[in-house]
C-alpha cells in the first residue's frame, strides 16, 4: 500500500506540473491550448530517442525541451491570426498530427509498439528508496515550477498576461505585443510539460503514442477547471484530487463487486462529470483566482 | 513642419465598395487639442482606427513625429507615443482597477523583470487614482465600474504610457456631468504637460471648453477645419448636421 501511495503521489506531481503549465497558458494568458499533451509528449519522446540512440538522460532532457520549444513556437505562430477558439482547435489538430507521426515514424519513435526498457532514474537504489527518490525529484520539480509560475504571474509580467487574457485590444492599445507575450508563455509552459514527460518516461520506463491521446489533454483541463483556473495552488489541488480519486476507483469497484471494465468508465465519468459540475455550479474552481490586492505592483 | 506631431496625408479607406474615408488630410501640432466632429457614420472612428494602427489605410501617408506609421502594427504605434482610447471601453472582470492601472505601463513588465528586484511605482498609480476619482473603487473588479468611470479609467490608462498624442473616442459619452468637468480639467492639465490630443466628440460644450481647433468629417471627407466658434457659421457643417437649407426650412416650418 505504501508503494502504491508513492506511485499515486509521483503521478500526481507529474500531472501537477502539466496542470501548472496549462494553467499558465489558459488561466493567466487566456491561451486555450487543446494540444497540451503533445508538449508532454516532446519530453517522453526526448527521453525515448536519447535512450534508443544511447545518448544518456541529459541528452534526453535537452532533446525533450528542444522539441517542446519548437512546438511552442509553432503553436504561437499558428495563433497569430486566429481567434482564441479557432486557435484551440488548431492546437488540437497539430497535437493529433504529431501523435500520428509518432505512431508511424517507426525508425525514430518506435512506432505503435513504442520504446520499452527506458531505465529508471533511481534504478540502482533498493525499493522503496528508489521510488521515494523519484517522488522527491517530482516534488522538487513541482515546487520549482510553482515558484517560477508564482514569480511570473505575481509580477507586472503577470498583469500583462491577464490584460491580454481579458482585453487583448486594450493591451495592444497600451503597446503590448501580444505575439511576444503568447510565444514567451507557451515556451515557459512547454519546458514544464516536457520535464514532466521526461521524468514520466524514466518512471514508467515505456514511451508510446497511446500516451498522447487527446483525452489526456482534457484530463489536464479538468484538473485546472476543478482546481481553479488562474490559481497555481488550484491547478496543483486539481491534479492531486483527480489522481487520488482515480487511484481509489479500483477499491470502490471491489467494494461494490463491479466488473473490471467499470474502472475505465468510472474514471471517464469522474472527468466528464467533474468538469460539467464545476462548469455549471462553481466556475471559479475549488481555489478561485485572487482579484486585486497590492500584488503585481 | 517641425512642430507637427501628426500629419495625415491623402488617407483613404473603404470596406468593400463602401468608401469610408476619402483623401483625408490634416495635421495636429505639438501641444494642440483638436476636436474631430461629424455626424454618425461620417468615418470618425474609422479615422481613429487607421491613425492608431487598428485598421490599415488603403492609400495615403500617416506621419507621427516625422515617422511613417501607416500600416504599422498598433502596439508599435502606441510605443511611439500615439495612444488611443475606445468609444465603448471594456475592462477586465478578473483584475482590480489598481491592477489594470499598474498594467498600463509596460515599464518593468518584461518576462525577465519578474526575476529582478521590483521598482514599485505605487505612488504614480495612487496619484492617478486620486486625480480620476477612482480611489474608492481601486480594489473592485475593473468591469464593475460605471460607464463613465470606465471612460476615466481608460484615459488614466492611456496617460500611464506617457503619450505624445492622445486620441480619445467620445470620452464624455455616458459620463456624469460632474465627472465630465473633472475630465476637462484633467485633460487640460495633461495638455499643459505637452500631451497633444485628438478628440472625437459630439458634445459641443466639451469641444468649446477644450479644443483650439476642430476638424469636421462628413461621408469620409473633411468639410471644415476651423476654430470651434466658427463651426455654426460654416454652411457645409450646418448642412452635414441639419440637411440642406431648403430641407431645414421645411423642418422648421
Amino acid at each position: 500500500m505504501f508503494e502504491f501511495l508513492i506511485h499515486v503521489a509521483i503521478m500526481a506531481c507529474l500531472y501537477g506540473l502539466l496542470a501548472l503549465s496549462l494553467n499558465l497558458q489558459v488561466g493567466f494568458a487566456g491561451l486555450v491550448n487543446f494540444g497540451q499533451v503533445i508538449l508532454f509528449g516532446c519530453g517522453t519522446y526526448g527521453a525515448s530517442i536519447a535512450f534508443s540512440h544511447q545518448l544518456g538522460p541529459v541528452a534526453g532532457i535537452a532533446l525533450g525541451v528542444a522539441f517542446a520549444l519548437l512546438v511552442a513556437v509553432a503553436f504561437a505562430r499558428l495563433g497569430r491570426n486566429l481567434g482564441a477558439d479557432y486557435w484551440g482547435i488548431a492546437t488540437l489538430a497539430v497535437a493529433e498530427v504529431l501523435r500520428i507521426l509518432a505512431n508511424n515514424e517507426t525508425w525514430l519513435t518506435g512506432g505503435a509498439q513504442g520504446v520499452g526498457g527506458i531505465p529508471l532514474l533511481f534504478g540502482d537504489m533498493p525499493r522503496p528508496a528508489g521510488p521515494l527518490a523519484t517522488l522527491g525529484l517530482c516534488l522538487a520539480l513541482l515546487l520549482a515550477a510553482w515558484w517560477l509560475c508564482s514569480r511570473l504571474t505575481g509580477s507586472r509580467y503577470g498583469l500583462a498576461l491577464k490584460l491580454m487574457r481579458e482585453e487583448p485590444q486594450l493591451a495592444v492599445s497600451l503597446g503590448y505585443d501580444l505575439s511576444v507575450l503568447k510565444t514567451q508563455t507557451l515556451m515557459v509552459a512547454a519546458v514544464m510539460a516536457a520535464l514532466s514527460g521526461f521524468v514520466f518516461a524514466h518512471y514508467i520506463t515505456f514511451v508510446g503514442p497511446d500516451q498522447l491521446v487527446a483525452s489526456e489533454t482534457f484530463l489536464i483541463w479538468a484538473m485546472v477547471i476543478i482546481g481553479g483556473s488562474g490559481n497555481h495552488l488550484g491547478a496543483i489541488v486539481g491534479a492531486f484530487l483527480m489522481q487520488f480519486l482515480f487511484a481509489f476507483v479500483p477499491f470502490v469497484k471491489d467494494a461494490f463487486q463491479l466488473p473490471s471494465e467499470y474502472v475505465a468508465a468510472m474514471r471517464l465519468t469522474l472527468v466528464g462529470g467533474g468538469l460539467l459540475a464545476f462548469l455549471m455550479w462553481r466556475t471559479q474552481g475549488l481555489v478561485p483566482e485572487r482579484i486585486g490586492g497590492r500584488g503585481n505592483g | 513642419m517641425a512642430d507637427t506631431v501628426l500629419a495625415v496625408e491623402a488617407v483613404a479607406k473603404a470596406f468593400a465598395a463602401h468608401k469610408v474615408l476619402t483623401d483625408v488630410r490634416f495635421r495636429v501640432r505639438a501641444g494642440e487639442i483638436v476636436g474631430l466632429l461629424g455626424p454618425n457614420g461620417s468615418g470618425k472612428s474609422t479615422l481613429l482606427n487607421v491613425v492608431s494602427g487598428f485598421s490599415r489605410p488603403d492609400a495615403g501617408e500617416i506621419l507621427f513625429r516625422n515617422e511613417s506609421v501607416a500600416g504599422m502594427p498598433a502596439h508599435r504605434i502606441a510605443r511611439h507615443g500615439l495612444v488611443r482610447t475606445f468609444q465603448l471601453p471594456s475592462m477586465p472582470h478578473r483584475m482590480s482597477v489598481r491592477q489594470v492601472l499598474h498594467a498600463g505601463s509596460r515599464e518593468g513588465a518584461g518576462l525577465f523583470d519578474a526575476f529582478t528586484p521590483r521598482r514599485g511605482d505605487h505612488s504614480q498609480v495612487d496619484v492617478l487614482l486620486e486625480q480620476f476619482a477612482l480611489t474608492a473603487v481601486a480594489d473592485q473588479p475593473a468591469s464593475s465600474l460605471s460607464g463613465g468611470q470606465k471612460k476615466l479609467l481608460s484615459i488614466a490608462l492611456a496617460l500611464r504610457t506617457k503619450p505624445k498624442l492622445l486620441c480619445l473616442d467620445e470620452p464624455t459619452a455616458g459620463v456624469h456631468p460632474q465627472l465630465r468637468s473633472r475630465m476637462v480639467e484633467l485633460l487640460r492639465a495633461f495638455n499643459g504637460r505637452g500631451v497633444a490630443m485628438l478628440v472625437v466628440e459630439h458634445d459641443m460644450h466639451f469641444i468649446r471648453e477644450l479644443c483650439s481647433r476642430c476638424i469636421v468629417l462628413d461621408r469620409g471627407e473633411i468639410i471644415a477645419d476651423c476654430a470651434p466658434d466658427e463651426l455654426a457659421k460654416n454652411e457645409r457643417v450646418v448642412e452635414a448636421y441639419l440637411g440642406k437649407s431648403v430641407e431645414r426650412q421645411k423642418v422648421l416650418a
